[in-house]
């Protein structure tokens, strides 16, 4: 493994001993035959420490019988081979340059690549061993995925309640409308609009109304069922998703929630402001064609509680 | 593109190598994974960008990995003069199977346990069968890293004129099996346009030799 001297091979000895890359030689005993600087610093293994030393025995946690298998089909095959830090984080375990910024990664990622050496009768006497840093690769990748986690959460969401978006309530309530139909379980939807909210923005501006809505989605969440999903359907309009349930079930939810909205007044900065809501509610019958008709449906029972005098549940069954 | 097809002199030269280099690639990987390989007759042939989809799809349809639209794809480069990619397709199964003949844990529970090996079984697979005809050819190659290119994905997907950026490629392929294990996949090298007239001038260098 020693160059044959002259300059170049001495250049050549400074540029593999300085790279920042881990380099490391084995021989078929898997001894040590050479050891880098990037490798010295990073275990804390001196060069002549590690020469001529058991790889294994350098490292006893090495995965040995994979490790072993590896190294053996490039002494065999005389092939590359590679790991990389997305399916097995690192091949030796040293801490990462970013101590102090990066505390959700706990030690450096690496990918490394297995080289043969051949010897002048073409036959694979070492494998060469070098170890790329990517622990920063690694890290972009998690804030990556993060931040890809992050909007498709906001897309799903309404901005203003935090619940979910007319987009993803109808998709949900359309799935549901088919999981309904495979298993023949019940299931309803309940449309409700908040009663002169008109009034709420004209009178009190639009901060008050916010602040309104926001109100009312809390206290509807708060009283809705596991399985129930929310979502804002238009302006001051949301809809309820509820799987596995049938028409007078819905009616004491949409009941419950009625009066939760209607029980107490939602302090805004404009002051103390009194509220209802209006209730319309629906269950998915073998006339429905389609989740579309099943809102509807709904949406007409709601017409008629406005109708009747607002701060009430009407539903679809009270013929409409 | 002009494009030249090799004289009969130059393909026979060609599957030449690929056959050697696939019996050496065969009796390397009996003995790495201590147990039987066999290949088919590999395929040598030019294809365009439009028919290498269903060329390789054809050839998948007569084997065990079946379904040509359930692949599960491991890509990767190799290069010196020529340079290509080879591509490990393997049927819904993966390679499980294989795990212990590469010292894998048995409990492939995890995904990327799993990932890794199928990239372990590609490498080594997509390596012997290189390092043969390298030697065929008095060369050698240097390789990228193996990238997961595909889960369950169709051939057609796989091989999309619309992505391939070449027109016409060398295709060679060839079909491995582990009677014992119930083991079966394809792999599949793509050499793109220059590389079809270099490897031109090799055969012809070789011919001359003769």
């Amino acid at each position: 493994m020693s160059g044959d001297g002259g300059p170049d091979s001495e250049l050549l000895e400074v540029i593999v001993d300085r790279v920042n890359v881990g380099v490391l030689v084995v021989d078929e005993r898997f001894a040590v035959a050479r050891w880098n600087r990037f490798m010295a610093m990073h275990s804390g293994i001196a060069p002549l420490e590690a020469l001529g030393r058991d790889l294994f025995e350098l490292f006893p946690d090495l995965p040995r019988r994979w490790l072993t298998q590896k190294l053996r089909s490039v002494f065999l095959l005389g092939n590359y081979a590679f790991t990389s830090w997305e399916q097995r984080p690192y091949l030796f375990r040293f801490p990462h340059n970013r101590p102090a910024t990066a505390a959700s990664v706990d030690c450096m990622r690496q990918d490394c690549t297995f080289i043969p050496i051949r010897d002048a009768t073409d036959r694979v006497t070492h494998v060469c061993i070098t170890v790329t840093d990517v622990t920063d690769a690694c890290i972009y990748q998690m804030q990556l995925l993060d931040a890809m986690r992050r909007l498709e959460e906001m897309s799903v969401r309404d901005a203003l309640t935090g619940i979910f978006n007319r987009g993803h309530i109808e998709a949900r309530l359309r799935d549901e409308v088919a999981r309904s139909r495979r298993h023949g379980d019940p299931l309803s939807v309940i449309l409700l609009d908040v009663d002169d909210f008109k009034r709420v923005n004209d009178r009190h501006g639009h901060k008050a109304g916010d602040t309104v809505l926001r109100e009312v989605v809390r206290r509807i969440t708060g009283n809705l069922r596991q399985h129930d999903v929310c979502g804002r359907y238009g302006g001051e309009e949301f809809t309820v998703v509820l799987p596995g349930t049938d028409l007078p079930s819905a009616r004491v939810v949409a009941e419950r929630l009625r009066r939760a909205v209607a029980c107490q007044a939602v302090e805004t900065s404009a002051g103390p402001i009194k509220l209802s809501i209006t209730l319309g509610v629906a269950q998915l019958d073998p006339d429905t064609i389609d989740h579309e008709m099943l809102l509807d449906r709904a949406d007409r029972a709601l017409y008629q509680g406005k109708r009747a005098g607002r701060d009430r549940v009407m539903t679809a069954a009270d013929g409409c | 593109m002009s494009f030249q097809d090799y004289t009969p002199d130059q393909e026979d030269a060609l599957q030449e190598v690929v056959n050697i280099a696939m019996g050496q690639a065969g009796s390397a990987l009996a003995h790495i994974l201590d147990s039987y390989v066999a290949l088919s007759v590999p395929r040598v042939r030019i294809v365009s960008a439009q028919d290498v989809a269903d060329a390789v799809a054809e050839m998948i349809s007569g084997t065990r990995e079946g379904d040509p639209e359930q692949m599960t794809a491991v890509r990767q480069a190799f290069f010196n003069n020529l340079r290509g990619e080879s591509i490990v397709l393997f049927g819904a199964g993966g390679c499980d199977d294989l795990a212990d003949l590469l010292g894998h844990d048995q409990a492939l529970a995890q995904e990327e346990t799993n990932e890794e090996l199928l990239l372990d079984v590609a490498n080594i697979l997509s390596g012997a069968v290189l390092n043969g005809i390298a030697q065929q050819l008095e060369t050698d190659f240097a390789y990228s890293a193996p990238t997961l290119m595909a889960r369950g994905g169709s051939v057609q997907d796989l091989l999309n004129p619309e992505m391939l950026g070449w027109e016409y490629a060398l295709l060679v392929e060839v079909n491995f099996s582990l009677e014992a294990r119930g083991f079966s996949c394809h792999l599949v090298l793509l050499m793109p346009e220059t590389s079809i007239d270099l490897m031109r001038e090799v055969l012809d260098r070789m011919l001359e030799a003769l």
